[in-house]
């Protein structure tokens, strides 16, 4: 631990206790908390885990008072606190934060609470020292867009601190940052802690997790399932935790010969070469995200990559489909694809908006990748009769749940959208599909659907590399699962010889490092590459 | 379980599409437009005289037409805010290149002068472009940037002077005065003017691109979601580069042709078309951010604007006052469309 300054630790010194009693909170059918109950010390750093769709971000977003709770008390120091309440409210610092890039830092630190009068806000003698505590006052008067993502961070921290916030809440905040700036991240939270205000940190880095927090809380199917301290709390534990109690959503379907019966019969590839359907000889990335990746894809094998944000395991699978510049060579299907993919690869971002068209109805989505001849005649003209046959083809065959093609893409559920976009990218006949999370936000039913769809896929002698950040995804859809760590493959494993998902999970875990290599900003969504 | 091919009806794909809220605002349109032609007529029966209401087609005509193809534009979630000056430009590039007035270095026959104009909104619009799709800067800026460039080529060609082929020194051959103005003075059987006729086969022709082609049907994945376009691999920067060059082309033409109607041509003579072009595709229930409008829509748009205008002419109200009107009616439109899309979202 770099120094940190712990200022005026006399003066403050009670701690300040949170009490989360019987928090619920449903989202229509869906009830992502189901009675949450924890208590949270001043003094202590809480690091809360849990599984995608647990209920975590919904927790998070209940505490900084960005959605209304249906049930339960929140108590600080015994009485009872209102969320939402903009001078005594969870600071949230974001990996991303969520600030005023056009204003100076000074501007930022008086945005919301402006000393009185016309005047144009200068910065207040106590803001000053905040941001000298926290070794940011040489930015003071920088424009936040030009201060480093480490800086911008702690403005938030001084932003929360100026306000005597009490409680601070880090959401992913180092999955961009350095080595040393995550060190002087923690000095911060440590010292925070040490001046007896709540800490919570939200993590997918286990190792960090067990460093710095005193207690570990799990949350799973929306109530809190573990607590971990002491000898208890280490990765292992942590990830077995994760993964304990987890449905496999399609059991006992793994074996099956998937005969692809959903897909109809002209989607058999030829048959006749056993080469690899993709292969990747020293890939790197133009901004070292990843390097001289070595990987091949036999055919009908489903590949999961998995690594934590920065670990530039989401840049190589987006990288495959020729989003986001690599050098090497890419080979798809036995040709040479370059960097572009080819029209032989089909990537889906994780973010569902990011490949739908919201503006559209379901079938006009399902058809949108394709073209001559498929809906349109040579000479460019739609053919609206083999237009619709196949939109309502498509519905039918991948149980896409809408009362009719001509429906507009926004009145389907989550699921069923998931659904439609990755319809729509097999429609395409890809040699090679590239998916991030494909389950992300997904119901369960809509889970084994999709999976099933895309083992079935496979097994017609196409590749599927996707990116996961959830051990059951990898342990239910993949034959193959490689970690990356710092740009480099560190585990490469048949996942059906791990049949037990603990067992997977302990392994995963086990390699996955904590720290980033340095490196700059990276844009996590390489969404608006090649033309 | 599927139609056998023979029974399939023409039904329209924009109403499968785009059914419900945009084909209801479009009723709305047009039982709007009947309304007001109604108050008119009743106002004045004249009004409804076959000799005003193909005037009033007439004087909508470049007015569609470029309409149509801003739209397009629209639709792709760009621009273009030059048409006005293109209009401009290229009826005076016309005219000095063919009567080698003005500042032009060269002088052309007739049908020469006509390709080389034509070629000038096409460069505007691969410009336009150019700046929007491969340098990304807003389509706003660059196409604001092309309006002031445009209208400074076109005073410049002309030393800001009239043109008038028919009493120039000297004179074209007739030849070539006849079939200039057979382009936009002709009048067709049923003394229907040429024009008209222009603004129905553009009205066609736009039609078959937006709701019939893969062009039109990937211009609304375009517009709706230009990162989602890039990951499904649509041809974004080509697209656009054909929709801005269209429209300006659409705006040139509209300028020659209006040209050759009057006979003559003044600097700064598309000045006022702007404001009409974008309230016409909006009140068509486009949306300026993208990805939603339809080419009849659009022309009922630009009927409204007409009916609205000849109107009240024929009533006596001012050009000045007029323009007054077609404001109200604008932001009214837009206003009525919005607040009926809210209501419809909290149905649903």
């Amino acid at each position: 631990m770099t120094g940190a300054e712990v200022r005026g630790a006399a003066g403050d010194a009670t701690p300040v206790t949170m009490a989360l009693q019987g928090i619920r909170k449903s989202y229509g059918e869906t009830r992502a908390l189901r009675g949450v109950t924890l208590e949270i010390r001043g003094g202590e750093i809480l690091g809360i885990a849990g599984p995608n769709g647990a209920g975590k971000s919904t927790l998070m977003r209940v505490l900084a008072g960005e959605d209304e709770r249906d049930e339960g008390e929140i108590l600080v120091d015994g009485a009872a606190w209102r969320t939402g309440d903009p001078r005594d409210r969870v600071a949230v610092v974001h990996q991303e934060p969520q600030l005023w890039p056009n204003l100076t830092v000074a501007q930022n630190m008086v945005v919301g609470r402006e000393p009185g009068g016309w005047s144009f806000p200068g910065l207040p003698g106590d803001d000053r020292e905040v941001l000298s505590g926290l070794g940011i006052l040489d930015y003071a008067h920088r424009p936040l867009a030009e201060c480093p993502l480490a800086v911008r961070q702690r403005v938030e921290i001084a932003r929360a601190l100026a306000g005597d916030g009490r409680f601070f809440l880090f959401d992913e905040p180092n999955s961009a940052l350095t080595e040393d700036e995550s060190d002087r991240l923690f000095a911060a939270m440590h010292e925070l802690a040490g001046r007896g205000k709540v800490v919570l940190l939200v993590t997918h880095r286990l190792g960090e997790m067990v460093t710095h927090c005193t207690r570990v809380a799990v949350i799973r199917d929306g109530v809190v399932a573990a607590e971990l301290t002491g000898a208890a709390l280490t990765e292992q534990g942590i990830a077995r935790e994760l993964v304990l109690g987890y449905q496999a959503v399609d059991a006992g379907d793994r074996a099956r010969s998937g005969s692809g019966e959903a897909l109809g019969d002209e989607h058999r590839p030829a048959r006749g070469h056993d080469g690899p359907v993709a292969s990747l000889r020293g890939w790197t990335a133009a901004g070292g995200a990843f390097r001289a990746i070595d990987l091949d894809l036999a055919r009908g094998e489903i590949v999961a990559l998995v690594g934590v944000e920065g670990s530039g395991a989401r840049q190589l699978a987006a990288s495959t489909a020729g989003f986001g510049e690599a050098t090497g060579t890419l080979v798809v299907a036995d040709t040479e694809a370059g960097t572009g993919g080819g029209g032989r690869t089909v990537y889906l971002p994780a973010d569902r908006r990011g490949m739908l068209f919201a503006n559209l109805s379901v079938g006009s989505n399902l058809v949108m990748r394709l073209g001559v001849p498929e809906i349109a005649t040579p000479g460019g003209f739609l053919a609206l009769g083999r237009l619709r046959r196949l939109s309502d083809e498509l519905v039918h065959r991948f149980r896409v749940r809408t009362r009719s093609a001509a429906a507009p893409l926004p009145s389907l559920s989550g699921g069923n959208q998931q659904k439609v976009a990755i319809a729509a990218a097999i429609a395409r006949r890809p040699s090679l599909l590239v998916l991030e999370e494909p389950t992300r936000g997904v119901d369960v039913g809509s889970k084994a659907e999709i999976y099933r769809i895309l083992r079935d896929y496979a097994r017609l002698g196409h590749g599927v590399l996707v990116y996961c950040t959830e051990v059951p995804e990898v342990h239910e859809l993949a034959d193959r699962v490689i970690v990356v760590d710092r740009g480099r493959p560190v585990l490469d494993l048949r996942v059906t010889d791990h049949p037990d998902l603990t067992a997977l999970a302990d392994t995963i875990a086990s390699v996955e490092h904590t720290a980033v290599p340095g490196r700059s900003n990276h844009d996590p969504a390489p969404a608006a590459a090649a033309g | 379980m599927t139609q056998s091919p023979g029974t399939q009806t023409a039904e329209p794909s924009a109403a499968r599409i785009s059914f419900g809220l945009t084909s209801l605002r479009t009723y709305g349109l047009v039982i709007a437009i009947i309304a007001i032609a109604l108050f008119f007529y009743l106002q004045n029966p004249a009004f409804a005289s076959f000799q005003n209401l193909s005037q009033l087609l007439r004087s909508m005509a470049s007015l569609g037409m470029i309409a149509f193809a801003q739209l397009l534009v629209i639709i792709s979630g760009e621009l273009d805010l030059s048409v006005g000056s293109v209009y401009g430009l290229t009826a005076v590039a016309l005219a000095v290149i063919w009567l080698g007035e003005g500042n032009s270095p060269i002088q052309l026959p007739f049908i020469l002068a006509l390709i080389v104009a034509l070629a000038v909104p096409l460069a505007a619009g691969a410009i336009n472009a150019f700046f929007t799709t491969i340098v990304r800067i807003p389509s706003f800026i660059a196409t604001l940037g092309m309006l002031s460039i445009a209208q400074g080529a076109e005073l410049l060609l002309s030393n800001a002077s009239n043109f008038n082929p028919q009493y120039n020194v000297p004179p074209p051959p007739q030849g070539e005065i006849d079939l200039f103005r057979a382009l936009g003075y002709t009048r067709l059987p049923f003394d229907i003017p040429v024009q008209v006729l222009w603004l129905l086969v553009f009205f066609g022709i736009f039609w078959v691109i937006r709701h019939r082609t893969l062009f039109g049907f990937r211009l609304l994945a375009i517009g709706g979601n230009t990162d989602a376009a890039r990951v499904t691999r649509l041809p974004v920067t080509r697209y656009k580069f054909v929709v801005f060059m269209l429209c300006a082309f659409m705006a040139g033409l509209a300028g020659i042709l209006d040209f050759s109607f009057v006979g003559s041509v003044g600097p700064n003579s598309g000045g006022a078309l702007t404001f009409p072009v974008f309230a016409a595709v909006v009140i068509g229930g486009a949306s300026l951010s993208g990805g939603r409008g339809t080419v009849f829509g659009t022309l009922m748009g630009a009927v409204l604007l007409a009916v609205l205008r000849n109107g009240l002419a024929i009533m006596g109200v001012g050009a000045f006052a007029q323009l007054i009107f077609v404001g109200v009616v604008t932001i009214g439109a837009v206003t009525l469309d919005v607040l009926a899309q809210r209501a419809a979202g909290r149905r649903a």
